[in-house]
């Protein structure tokens, strides 16, 4: 039923979105962009992709402007789509923004407490997070007028309220601050691609289910694993746990209880997939080495947080095989984000001499 | 016989000039230090392409003749050369100055000002 | 031509000789004034510097320059791990980072050491327990990742505490160095300027022999040869005369007329030779 009238509205969006896929650059790209002896190769090797926003660019540019370039046609395309959509789909967009909202916000809390100038914060903050109202926020001068002024000026509000009070900006680290709101988040997403009569029972739920859930669970084994040594208590670190996901509920407990890697290992037992990850990236073993990709270990294995890259991106690739579904944007902005990570990568190992790691990329088609 | 104890004993700290990556880096290893309020004096200064040459040689004065707690003085290799005057008349032994190299900026022993002394002893 | 590889490019002329002589003269009145004041002497008048070897500043000065050049790989190295976070958070995690630092984790000790009875400071690094401004950056997301570019830096950062300790003791011993500088011109002057000035001398003096020599053969060649005239002149003469006898013999008239030119011919020859001779 859903594709009878799916193109009336989204058909030109879904148009749009899959020509940007096959935009993408393949496997045979990234070993070209791999072969380049200086920046300046590999710029023109992104010539095809991103010709008019590299175009700019002075002779041998650093890194991190490469990076800005590429994320401003990602940007670019993303309000192009946005103006297009109409509907549940927009609202779906929107939604897909709040994500680097919270970053956004979190960064605009940090600079607020140390008394900064909020207002040098606004370029840091990533575009895709950007709402009309964010330059009403650096106005605020303490915590207590931020918070106010997030409740009423940003889409973010229902993830602060309940949760949240402005003391608690005060006191807890910005992590747990932004963890909070990213699991407010998840769950809100997660329930609004099931609950809204546009998308319900549509492939959208079905892809965006999968998806998020994978989300909320890479979140939940990140933190757990990211916490130990660190002050976080459990009670604390259960409440960062999104309420969803294949790990929820049993999952969740276990790794609520966890005190090492091992206890990790065991709680994600139950889904084969992530048990797989762990076995591959050598977790729960004597040493809990944060494989591959750091440190210069070398080596063939990647680390955990790697694999669940790989997985995402297979998620979103496949998320293209369905027809009449919103998943395609949100799957298509993250590949478009891995693909600007493995430019950024690549660039960094030419411009740092450190070829030998340059395969650390992750392209999937 | 040695350099009197005042001269060094309270110099715990590392302070550092540097552009982002570099601070950031070095932060992430544990030297940041923030004074007690009110205050709040940073050991760190970022410089990037908008910070003026002022403002570099003011932090350098600060770190390395006011406060008295600094024991080593990082400086990005590529800042140092924006104030080179300041860095090549400097050659009080606390705080130590280091000239280390940045991300974009790899090291050149040529323009280090301790090592071209080291250089000119020997005559190469 | 003794020594012709070391000696200075100069024509071998009386004059310069005597620029040399003179040279000469000043390097080795340099040399024992340097010698006298020599470097143990020195730094064993000065009180905060009490016999140093020059192996031990030659020692830090090499660590020194190793050091430094180590310290850019390492910063490099960790540079990258810092791109790897970037790579693995998905973002800038530099403002977060600067607005959370508090309080010091690592920081130095700064103590004394005893350097051959010299005290030479050194910075010594340390971790203060309990203090972890950044544990729990990246919680969501790369965290590992942070925590393995802590360590990095960590690890680079010792390396730039040695280098400074070693800079110090360096800076601190500028002076020794500066009097170990007048110790290599001392040894400069006694291992090399002065050999090649006695060689240059050497060689000028050669060359002037030399000179003089191939002046005296040829003008002995020319006595000689002036020798040689005056006998064949003489014996034509005697051959003349004698003929002349016999015509005067013959004739008994205009004989004396013949001796008085002659003997005019014979002081001429006489004064040129003395003129030759000279």
């Amino acid at each position: 039923m859903e594709g009878l009238f799916f193109n009336v509205n989204n058909g030109y969006i879904e148009g749009i979105v899959r020509g940007y896929r096959n935009g993408l650059l393949t496997g045979q790209n990234y070993n070209n962009l791999t072969q380049c002896e200086t920046i300046d190769d590999l710029k023109l090797q992104l010539g095809p992709a991103y010709g008019d926003f590299l175009a700019s660019l002075p002779p041998n540019p650093s890194t991190s402007t490469l990076a800005e370039k590429t994320t401003d046609k990602l940007i670019a395309e993303f309000r192009y789509v946005r103006a297009n959509a109409v509907g549940a789909l927009a609202k779906f967009m929107d939604y897909l923004t709040y994500g680097y909202m919270i970053d956004n916000v979190a960064l605009l809390i940090t600079g607020t407490l140390h008394e900064r100038d909020t207002r040098e914060l606004l370029e840091r903050c990533h575009p895709l997070g950007w709402f009309e109202t964010m330059p009403v926020l650096c106005v605020a001068t303490n915590i207590e007028e931020l918070y106010n002024s997030v409740l009423i000026e940003t889409p973010l509000a229902p993830y602060f309220k309940g949760s949240l009070s402005h003391q608690d900006l005060d006191e807890l680290n910005i992590e747990i601050v932004r963890n909070t709101l990213y699991k407010n988040y998840l769950e809100d997403f997660n329930n609004f691609v099931n609950t809204d009569p546009d998308m319900a029972g549509t492939p959208t739920a079905e892809v965006m289910t999968e998806i998020l859930e994978f989300e909320a669970d890479r979140r939940a084994i990140n933190i757990t694993l990211n916490s130990f040594g660190t002050d976080l208590s459990k009670t604390d670190r259960k409440k960062l746990y999104p309420s969803f996901g294949r790990l929820y509920p049993e999952g969740s407990y276990m790794l609520s209880r966890a005190e090492d890697v091992e206890g990790v290992r065991l709680a994600v037992e139950g889904v084969s997939d992530y048990k797989t990850y762990f076995d591959a990236a050598g977790m729960g073993q004597s040493s809990a080495g944060a494989g591959n990709m750091s440190g210069g270990t070398g080596g063939d294995g990647k680390s955990l947080e790697d694999l669940f890259y790989q997985k995402e991106m297979e998620i979103s690739k496949s998320a293209f095989t369905r027809q009449f579904s919103f998943a395609i944007v949100y799957a298509w902005v993250k590949l478009r984000e891995q693909e600007i990570r493995n430019i950024t990568w690549i660039a960094e190992c030419i411009a740092q001499n450190q070829k030998e790691r340059i395969g650390n990329y992750i392209s999937v088609f | 016989m040695a350099a009197p104890a005042s001269a060094y004993k309270d110099r715990q700290f590392l302070a550092v000039i540097g552009d982002e990556d570099s601070v950031t880096g070095l932060l992430l290893a544990g030297i940041g230090h923030v004074t007690q309020p009110p205050d709040s004096q940073k050991n760190f200064l970022v410089v990037d392409s908008k910070t003026d040459n002022a403002a570099i040689e003011e932090a350098f004065n600060r770190f390395t003749t006011e406060r008295k707690d600094i024991g080593i003085l990082l400086i990005n290799q590529h800042i140092a050369e924006r104030i080179r005057h300041r860095v090549d008349t400097y050659t009080a032994a606390f705080p130590a100055l280091l000239e280390i190299p940045s991300k974009d900026h790899p090291y050149d022993p040529e323009k280090d000002s301790v090592l071209r002394r080291v250089r000119r002893l020997f005559g190469e | 031509m003794s020594g012709a590889g070391n000696r200075e490019a100069v024509f071998p002329t009386r004059q310069s000789l005597g620029l040399m002589k003179s040279k000469l003269k000043g390097a080795q009145t340099g040399h024992d004034l340097l010698k006298r004041k020599n470097v143990s002497e020195v730094i064993y008048h000065d009180p905060i510097l009490p016999g140093i070897s020059s192996y031990e500043i030659t020692e830090i000065t090499r660590r020194i320059d190793e050091a430094k050049r180590k310290m850019g790989r390492v910063m490099q190295i960790a540079a990258f791990s810092l791109a790897e976070v970037t790579y693995a958070v998905g973002g800038d995690i530099g403002y977060q980072v600067q607005e959370s630092a508090k309080s010091a984790r690592f920081r130095v000790r700064t103590k004394q050491e005893n350097v051959s009875g010299v005290f030479l400071p050194a910075f010594e690094s340390y971790t203060t327990d309990g203090n972890n401004d950044f544990g729990l950056t990246g919680l969501g997301k790369g965290g590992q990742q942070v925590q393995r570019c802590r360590e990095t830096y960590a690890r680079a950062v010792e390396t730039l505490v040695e280098l400074a300790s070693l800079q110090t003791a360096f800076v601190i011993l500028d002076e020794v160095i500066k009097v170990v500088n007048r110790r290599v011109n001392a040894i400069i002057s006694e291992h090399v300027i002065i050999p090649r000035t006695e060689n240059t001398i050497k060689y000028i003096n050669s060359e002037l022999d030399e000179l003089d020599r191939e002046e005296f053969f040829r003008l002995k060649k020319v006595q000689n040869k002036k020798q040689r005239d005056t006998a064949a002149q003489d014996a034509e003469m005697r051959l003349k005369r004698d003929a002349a006898e016999k015509a005067e013999a013959a004739s008994g008239s205009t004989s004396s007329d013949k001796e008085n030119e002659l003997g005019t011919g014979d002081i001429l020859g006489e004064s040129e030779d003395a003129d030759v001779i000279f």
